[in-house]
């Protein structure tokens, strides 16, 4: 910005600039173009409740790029019936379709917050429209769209650039990785049925069949059993080798995942031996191959049943994201999805305790593995905290006593430390299993939550509030819910207590006002974000928990809870619909932001930026926030001083 | 009345041409029309300090408005080399201004007819806009041999008379507590945020400020100049 003595004028509108490089389709000019068109704009304000285009009437001479504020576009037929077609907010356009159709204004637009627009020409726009296919294509695209998009269409939508995982990992994983065990053999002399035997007894589907010398030869699979045995009436007692397929097609264990898969395509098998060193090291199979590209939760859930070892299973949860990736690309809702992710975790859960109960012997007395926080929920998005306890059988023998303490102080600290590479990060505040403390005897957990709800201190309850969501997880499941069933009868009665969660329910403030005062983050690395755990999450959650709590409801489901208490007449039809719709949609936001974040190779968080998003979004969202108020109403009715 | 402004102001300094015409042009300026068919200057000076004996403008920064439009392709940005700036002040000086820069700028007598130009027939609108014009006529005094005569606007008390306006009784004028600080009035109107202590971004910040002031006061029924004189009727002109 120097000085130049024959043109003082000469610096470009960087606040212009600035703004036109975020948004579609301007971002995609060049900083000269955009230094020119910038010098061309002006700028106007509207304050609230200006009409700026009156339908049918105005002559439309600008196209209108919302600085800050907002508009609503509305229709208003002959008998005066006002029908709102949509808000639109900073960053958005107004008067494109007019001047591309060379039109009056098609609708009404009306500024509902104090607006600044940035005013450009018509005949420039014009100009960008011949000169550039991009605006074109943007603003013809935005057309047809803005007449079928809904909410959650416009999050799939906006949100996840299309990408397929699946194809990555395709091309950086190698064959040898997809091995799980040694390759099988039998003798070419064996008879047919012993093979059968052989991979019946060791659930595989294929065995390399061995010459007299022990050199590879052929391969049988189960489809030579079904085509070339069962179906021709062949005797079993034949020998493999008039079956098996010979020779056997064979890669290097250096091979990349998508060659493999384009030979078998080739060459149509489905069994190729992964060859190393001149040595046969196993089998891979069409199937470990679609699993690897393949999404379905299905194959997933085949994959964690099948694994033998503790270690196998540590890459599985890295997967999940691609599954929920395609969930979401099919329409699924944030229920549907944190169901399915609570499933495989649950699932890994299972078969991780299992493997490690094998490998250090079976427990002394029975025992529970409970799951807190959102796990208890079942509401896990990406990548959750720990937070889990144990819970075991109480016995008078002191020497049992003794036994049960260690082994569980063991086996906790060792499932802890399994979860963590399986892509569990620990909890921060230690609420796990591998902790003295949360790792106790049933009558010392019974006291645990009795302190809590009868003798409640404010500090500690708000710390154990994730307490209050457990669910049994793996292991004698019924430990758990009696330790439930006396919670919820414990619970009902202490009023105290439930004040305390009321006021704790009434501290979070919802973000009311949108286009402008949208409450974000002051400051620290997410300033001018929101937090939409704490902000929009948590005050449903927080409901749902304290009322359950106040009618002896046992779910821990934030959306079952509700509607349990709907059912129960705690609450009204409308207010239920209302916060679960609300609290979907909440999630939804998240879990697609998050996707997002991972998906650009970023810890995964809750802090959204208010301006990334769109105007339907952000509409929707703040009636969601507005129904907070409207829970925190009813608190506030019934924990009349809590505040 | 001309003759007489310059003997007393010159210091028998043979007056600037560009300022002569300044003089020439309001001398019969009609300041009674609609308020969208004037043009506004939107300036902000950046200063060595507040005691205007001593210390010196540093940076200028303006943008015009016309048809009640902020017309950022025409603007005006310059740095001004101070001439009595001790070292120890550069130092506290403001901001992001480095002494390079400043070392590198031309003199204010080189700036000061292409800053009349470039506000030639315009009102001029500032924040506090007195103490900019305090030091902008010392220069022009010293230099091009006058004052210039364009009427002044200052959004602060605009933003006055619109508190006085929305709050609709006299008492809270008292309330000292009440911040008309430009960053904080753009703040509370919720106004896009500018860089402040840049003299062009600040311009810009009062630029928007006044486009929304106008707009708002008197629920938008101002129209012509005169209605904006009568809100803001204790405006002391400087002339």
């Amino acid at each position: 910005m120097e000085y130049d003595r024959s043109n003082p004028h000469a610096v470009p509108p960087q606040v212009i600039v600035d703004f036109l490089k975020k948004i579609h389709p301007f971002n995609s000019l060049s900083d000269d173009a955009l230094n020119e068109l910038a010098k061309e704009i002006t700028i106007d304000f509207f304050p609230r409740g200006t009409l700026i285009f009156k339908q049918d009437e105005t002559e439309v001479e600008h196209l209108y790029l919302i600085q800050k504020g907002g508009v609503k576009l509305y229709l208003k037929d002959d008998e005066g019936v006002v029908t709102l077609k949509d808000y639109r907010g900073e960053g958005s356009y107004i008067g494109a379709l007019p001047i591309i159709q060379n039109s009056r204004a098609n609708l009404n637009v009306e500024t509902v917050e104090d607006t600044f627009c940035f005013l450009l020409k018509k005949e420039k726009f014009l100009e960008l429209l011949e000169q550039y296919p991009k605006f074109v294509q943007f603003f013809l695209k935005s057309f047809s769209q803005k007449l079928i998009r809904t909410a959650y269409q416009e999050l799939r939508r906006h949100k996840m650039t299309p990408k397929s995982e699946s194809s990555l990992y395709l091309f950086s994983v190698q064959v040898k990785d997809l091995i799980h065990r040694e390759p099988q053999t039998i003798a070419h002399t064996e008879s047919i049925q012993s093979a059968a035997q052989k991979m019946a007894e060791m659930h595989i589907g294929s065995l390399l069949v061995k010459d007299s010398g022990g050199e590879i030869v052929g391969i049988v699979t189960d489809k030579d059993l079904r085509t070339k045995v069962v179906a021709r009436g062949l005797g079993y007692q034949e020998p493999v080798s008039k079956i098996m397929s010979s020779p056997v097609k064979k890669v290097s264990s250096m091979t990349l995942a998508f060659d493999a898969l384009l030979t078998m395509m080739q060459t149509q098998v489905h069994h190729l031996a992964v060859e190393q060193g001149g040595r046969i090291i196993g089998v891979v199979t069409a199937h470990d191959i679609m699993v690897l590209q393949g999404s379905s939760p299905l194959y997933i859930f085949r994959e964690i049943v099948s694994r033998q070892t503790i270690e196998d299973l540590y890459p599985i949860s890295q997967k999940v994201p691609t599954i929920i990736r395609n969930l979401l690309e099919e329409g699924a809702r944030s229920n549907n999805i944190t169901r399915v992710i609570t499933i495989l975790n649950d699932l890994i859960l299972e078969k991780l305790l299992t493997l490690l109960q094998d490998k250090m012997g079976q427990p002394p007395v029975r025992y529970c593995w409970l799951l807190m926080g959102s796990e208890g929920r079942k509401e896990q998005t990406f990548r959750t905290d720990q937070d889990n306890a144990l819970i075991y059988e109480d016995t008078d023998d002191d020497n049992l006593r003794k036994e049960a303490e260690d082994y569980f102080s063991a086996f906790g600290k060792e499932a802890i430390e399994h979860l963590v590479k399986c892509g569990f990060p620990r909890c921060p505040g230690d609420i796990m299993a591998s902790n003295p403390r949360w790792c106790k005897p049933y009558t010392t957990w019974k006291r645990y939550f009795e302190d809590w709800v009868m003798r409640p201190e404010p500090d500690e309850i708000r710390n154990a509030t994730i307490f209050f969501d457990f669910r049994p997880g793996f292991g004698e499941l019924l430990l758990g819910r009696n330790l439930r069933d006396h919670l919820a009868k414990i619970a009902s009665k202490h009023t105290i207590f439930q004040y305390h969660l009321a006021k704790d329910c009434l501290e979070i403030r919802p973000p009311l006002t949108f286009f402008r005062n949208f409450i974000v983050e002051k400051d620290g690395e997410h300033k001018n974000r929101l937090d939409l755990k704490t902000r929009g999450i948590v005050p449903f959650v927080d409901f749902a928990r304290l009322m359950s709590l106040r009618h002896g409801i046992k779910e821990t489901n934030t959306l079952m809870r509700l509607q349990a208490l709907e059912e129960g007449n705690h609450i009204s039809r409308e207010l239920y619909l209302e916060a679960k719709e609300a609290y979907e949609f909440l999630m939804q936001l998240r879990l697609i932001h998050q996707m997002r974040l991972i998906e650009e190779g970023k810890e995964p968080d809750n802090y959204i930026n208010p301006g990334d998003l769109t105007d339907l979004e952000k509409k929707t969202l703040k009636e969601a926030f507005s129904v907070i108020g409207r829970l925190q109403a009813l608190i506030k009715d019934l924990y009349p001083v809590a505040r | 009345m001309l003759g007489l402004v310059q003997r007393i102001f010159s210091k028998g300094r043979p007056v600037h041409p560009a300022l002569k015409e300044n003089w020439r042009f309001f001398q019969s300026f009609d300041q009674t029309g609609p308020i969208d068919a004037y043009e506004f200057t939107v300036f902000d000076t950046e200063l060595t300090g507040l005691d205007a004996g001593r210390d010196e403008i540093v940076s200028i920064g303006a943008v015009k408005i016309r048809a009640l439009k902020i017309v950022p392709g025409e603007n005006f940005h310059t740095y001004i080399r101070p001439r009595n700036i001790v070292p120890s002040k550069a130092a506290t000086l403001v901001h992001r201004i480095t002494m390079d820069t400043l070392v590198n700028a031309p003199y204010i007598e080189e700036v000061l007819p292409d800053f009349l130009r470039f506000c030639h027939g315009t009102f001029l609108v500032g924040h506090y806009i007195g103490l900019d014009m305090k030091f902008l006529n010392k220069a022009l005094r010293e230099h091009l041999g006058g004052k210039i005569k364009n009427p002044c606007i200052d959004t602060m008390k605009l933003a006055q008379v619109y508190r006085e306006e929305q709050w609709g009784n006299y008492y809270d004028q008292f309330n000292y507590q009440i911040s008309y600080n430009l960053e904080d009035l753009s703040q509370e109107y919720g106004l896009p945020a500018f860089e402040p202590h840049n003299a062009l971004e600040d311009a810009y910040q009062t630029a928007y400020l006044f486009l929304y002031l106008v707009k708002k006061l008197r629920s938008g029924g101002l129209t012509t100049m005169k209605d904006l004189y009568m809100a803001g009727r204790s405006w002391r002109w400087i002339f």
